[in-house]
């Protein structure tokens, strides 16, 4: 069969083989592709990939990326590559990167995510890091029991790094108006309550809307706060207790006397400032950064309270400790180690420089005079971080991401926060969910 | 008055077949020339490496899916062959039959409602209106600006209860109404919130068919004596059909697979009242970290759509056949 010859001279026959051929190729390339050693996981090479999150303002990433890029390592001739990623859909950039391994050697993440990928044996473990450490210093400096809450089966999972706490704060201001007192246990919150309610002010100011987890948070810390928790000693949900009824009980008591704002369920994080910046709250339940996020003449008005006292005694709160991974797909492990080493000798800066950062995971930083400037920074890491519990009490695991902004937890803190469910019956709820999901 | 009537079907029937006043259609018996079997031969040869290609950027994946809805896996690890417990388990999970009843009810005032919508302003602005092309503009708005943006203005205009329409809504003794708190209110604002996205491509298609009907038709329609009412109901609305069904495909599945709507707007909440299938298939996978069940749930989806899509495109054939 002769072939036609177009006007160019590229005949149908030549076509058909060069697409052919093209698309053998793309085959071969596709099936090629194994997944598995993928070139340029951890950076490949002299590389080394650092990933981090953008933990703070517009300053931060470009000055954690200048601390980042002037790394010399002690030994070899690596040298380190710095990415931003989002927090829109995170897990599943730090998924598919590690699954392909293609992804980083050292990085930041979510508070859980260390022990996620640790569970699937992606994680090089901290232990020889941290032994290193115990002669520089380094290891010595890290603040009260943050290291422990690292610890795994198998070793440390990650390094501290900053930390996210919940606590209490109040406009001292509507405080004044309303002739209440500052509250130490849950009685007195009660009747600083009723004081804040008579000049039309909630006194239970939180957000648990969408993207907002900080409801469901503040429900935990009540729980740690009462001597209770979400997990076992064996480290499974265990949420139906005596102490957990009794804190639920309590906070469903704020609701129904109206001392909790009826849009709870609904209020994202800007909603929640919106609130405070109208002075509708005039306690509530945050994170560290709120006065910041709040701005304006509202924010000097705002105060963090000291914890408050169960009615049992028991004082507690939720925190997170968020961390820094290194992981088993690296150019190399001792460069790993490296860079940390510099990177936690240098990283001051982002606290110093007020970038935004949550607070720090060293004593050497929190007292400095750039960091003590903020005296409800101050209250948080001296009042507020000694008597805080990460979601499984005085350590993290990978049964902790059941809980972790997952639906069974949102759908539980709506359901107390709008009064819909009683104590008892909400949390007996949430346990059937954790187990289902187990 | 029966003369008018027989006349007014008659325009009815020559319209339906796309023939106008004066106009001649297609002659009848008229075919299309077959292609040579030497030349179909090559033609296929040209197509196969796309098809190829296709095969492989879709067919892949998804069997890839299909394949992990049957394991017990996670992100990382495919983990164990389970066989059809994921399928089993998702369907005797009450709050997987919550979120399809939600997603059949967003799905249906997603579709009908936009379309509604869409339709009747199709219709008015294909008359001469003053400022027709900017009106067209504006009323584009919506589908253009990013759901995010649109998202972030919805919450602002009803979240708290100093928003605007919480503070109209009391200004009418409505009391303080907590649009997005109320678990029915909530449902209400997330499907009110899908019509105001989607009717301005509702209305693009519609003005789009509107447009292709010759306007002598109505003309005749109106000189034999037809109504509005029935120039919509025997005229406007089949000369439409087929992009009619085309569009209420498309709007289906745009509906079914809408995650950013919901997801910005409410998260699902209060309490799961507005969680479609699409945002439980994603919040089972990603906060979860249960792929298996969560590929199961996108699986039976795409089930359901396909039928749904088979039985609309039937639809478009009998229009086009009428």
């Amino acid at each position: 069969m002769s072939s036609i010859t177009s006007g160019s001279g590229f005949t149908r026959r030549g076509f058909l083989s060069i697409a052919g051929g093209v698309a053998a190729a793309a085959v071969l390339v596709a099936c090629s592709a194994d997944g598995g050693s993928g070139g340029s996981g951890g950076g490949g090479g002299n590389t080394l990939k650092f990933w981090n999150m953008p933990w703070g303002g517009t300053e931060f990433n470009p000055l954690d990326k200048k601390i980042t890029e002037a790394w010399k390592p002690t030994s070899g001739d690596f040298s380190a590559t710095y990415q931003e990623i989002q927090w829109a859909n995170f897990t599943q950039t730090f998924s598919s990167a590690v699954a392909s391994n293609t992804g980083p050697a050292v990085s930041s993440g979510g508070g859980t995510q260390a022990f996620l990928f640790e569970s699937q044996g992606k994680i090089a473990y901290a232990d020889a890091l941290f032994e290193s450490w115990k002669s520089n210093g380094l290891y010595d400096d890290f603040l009260p029991g943050l290291i422990d809450a690292m610890k795994v089966e198998g070793g440390y999972a990650a390094i501290p790094y900053n930390l996210d706490m919940r606590v209490m704060w109040m406009n001292k201001a509507l405080m004044e108006q309303a002739g209440a007192d500052v509250p130490t246990d849950w009685d007195t919150y009660l009747a600083a309550a009723e004081k804040l309610k008579a000049i039309g002010a909630y006194a239970f100011g939180v957000g648990a809307g969408a993207g907002s987890f900080t409801g469901g948070h503040i429900l935990t810390s009540f729980m740690i706060n009462n001597g209770g928790g979400l997990f076992n000693a064996d480290q499974q949900p265990e949420v139906v207790t005596d102490a957990n009824i009794e804190a639920m009980e309590f906070v469903l008591e704020m609701v129904s006397k109206g001392y909790v704002d009826p849009g709870t369920v609904s209020y994202t994080s800007d909603n929640v400032q919106t609130q405070w910046r109208e002075h509708l709250f005039g306690m509530g339940w945050d994170g560290a950064g709120l006065a910041a996020n709040v701005g304006g003449d509202v924010a000097a008005e705002l105060e963090v309270v000291s914890p408050l006292a169960g009615p049992h005694g028991d004082k507690g709160s939720l925190y997170f400790p968020n961390s820094i991974m290194m992981y088993t797909n690296t150019p190399d492990q001792s460069a790993s180690e490296d860079f940390l080493t510099y990177y936690y000798q240098n990283m001051a800066p982002l606290w110093k420089e007020h970038t935004g950062i949550g607070l720090p995971p060293l004593k050497s930083i929190a007292e400095t005079d750039e960091f003590r400037s903020d005296p409800n920074a101050v209250k948080i890491i001296e009042e507020w971080q000694p008597i805080a519990q990460t979601w499984g009490g005085t350590s993290l695991f990978l049964g902790v991401t059941k809980v972790d902004g997952t639906p069974a937890m949102d759908a539980f803190t709506q359901s107390i926060y709008s009064g819909q469910a009683g104590a008892k019956d909400a949390l007996e709820t949430l346990q059937k969910a954790l187990e289902a999901t187990a | 008055m029966t003369t008018s009537s027989s006349t007014f079907t008659g325009s009815m029937e020559r319209a339906r077949r796309g023939v106008g006043v004066g106009g001649s259609g297609r002659p009848p018996g008229s075919r299309r020339r077959g292609i040579a079997p030497g030349r179909a031969r090559t033609l296929t040869f040209l197509v196969l490496p796309s098809i190829i290609l296709v095969l492989l950027l879709n067919a892949y994946p998804v069997i890839y899916a299909g394949i992990q809805s049957l394991r017990n896996g996670d992100l990382i690890a495919s983990g164990d062959f389970i066989g059809l417990k994921n399928y089993t388990s998702v369907l005797t999970d009450p709050s997987f039959w919550a979120s399809a009843r939600f997603t059949l009810i967003f799905t249906l005032v997603g579709v009908f409602g936009s379309w509604a919508v869409g339709l009747g302003v199709a219709m008015l602005l294909r008359g001469k209106v003053p400022l027709g092309g900017f009106f067209k503009v504006l009323l584009l708005l919506p589908w253009v600006v990013p759901t995010v943006v649109s998202a972030t203005a919805w919450n602002w205009l009803v979240a708290t209860p100093q928003s605007p329409l919480p503070m109209l809504a009391k200004s009418l003794g409505f009391g303080n109404v907590l649009f997005l708190a109320d678990p029915l209110l909530a449902q209400i604002v997330v499907c009110v919130f899908k019509v105001w996205i989607s009717f301005p491509f509702m209305m693009m298609m519609m003005s789009a068919a509107l447009a292709s009907v010759d306007t002598n038709v109505y003309e005749a329609a109106r000189v034999d004596g037809a109504t509005g009412w029935q120039m919509f109901r025997h005229m406007t609305l089949p000369l439409t059909a087929r992009s009619t069904y085309i569009s209420w495909i498309l709007m289906t599945i745009f509906c079914v697979n809408d995650f950013p709507t919901v997801f910005l707007l409410t998260h699902g909440g209060p309490v799961n009242a507005t969680q479609t299938l699409v945002v439980k298939a994603y919040q089972t996978v990603f906060l979860e970290f249960r792929t298996g069940p969560g590929v199961a749930i996108a699986f039976l989806m795409t089930i359901v759509l396909v039928v749904i899509s088979v039985v609309l495109f039937k639809g478009v054939q009998k229009a086009a056949i009428e």
